[in-house]
């Protein structure tokens, strides 16, 4: 099954990004397919680099590492200007788009699931 | 059930949060992509339709007047939850835009119709 992901919460905050992360990794294990995910909102702010949580899981390495496996990550442009996520704070893999991303990954998925408050 | 369609589920209320500004933006968003939608306005959310909003000593700008427009990228399916009306006080005279006034059941067909609902 092709499966879209949007995030709407920030690190730590909220469970969401937590949940979405192991929500993909499971869903990767049972042979889905990602189509992409989302990070809107506040959900930018998973992708920041400088991330640094002392003895704790890190969230942004985390969607790094979706990222670098060749799964499609993408950050709101608007979103992030809104933050202050400028293109050399977030993590290489996460790219920055507009809407038009979250567009495509709605008509191509079977499924979508959103990860919020 | 519609495959491609997408429901905008607003159950926030339009300020405390950014989650009705954010829906309505990625309405629009999505809507210039021409993907068929519908928004549904449900518990606190049909605040966000309510008229004579003035944020003004928030430095915000108002969130209601924003949804009529979304007539001009093609958006022309607005449901409001009956009962969350009532229990707000509220009635479709109060609301900045003529909308469906839906009852739970009719809410649940919606949302059981949608290939997607995107809630915010």
């Amino acid at each position: 099954m092709k499966i879209g992901v949007m995030v709407l919460e920030g690190p730590y905050q909220h469970q969401a990004a937590d949940s979405a992360y192991h929500f993909v990794r499971a869903a990767l294990a049972r042979g889905h397919e990602i189509v992409g995910i989302f990070l809107f909102a506040d959900g930018v702010n998973n992708a920041n680099q400088f991330i640094s949580p002392p003895g704790e899981r890190n969230i942004a390495t985390r969607f790094e590492e979706l990222g670098r496996q060749g799964i499609e990550v993408v950050a709101c442009t608007a979103c992030a200007k809104f933050r202050g996520m400028r293109p050399n704070i977030k993590v290489e893999h996460v790219q920055l788009s507009g809407l038009g991303a979250l567009a495509g990954y709605l008509q191509n998925a079977d499924r979508f699931v959103t990860f919020g408050d | 059930m519609s495959a491609n369609k997408v429901t905008f589920l607003m159950r926030h209320a339009p300020y405390g949060s950014v989650y009705a500004a954010e829906g309505f933006r990625a309405t629009m968003g999505i809507a210039v992509f021409e993907c068929p939608l519908c928004i549904v306005f449900m518990d606190d959310g049909v605040y966000a339709l309510a008229k004579r909003q003035n944020p003004t000593a928030l430095e915000m700008k108002p969130l209601g007047e924003g949804f009529p427009t979304l007539g001009e990228v093609g958006v022309s399916e607005f449901y409001v939850h009956d009962a969350s009306l009532a229990e707000r006080g509220l009635t479709p005279d109060d609301l900045v835009m003529g909308v469906q006034v839906v009852s739970s059941a009719q809410v649940a067909d919606i949302l059981h119709t949608s290939g997607t609902v995107l809630p915010f």
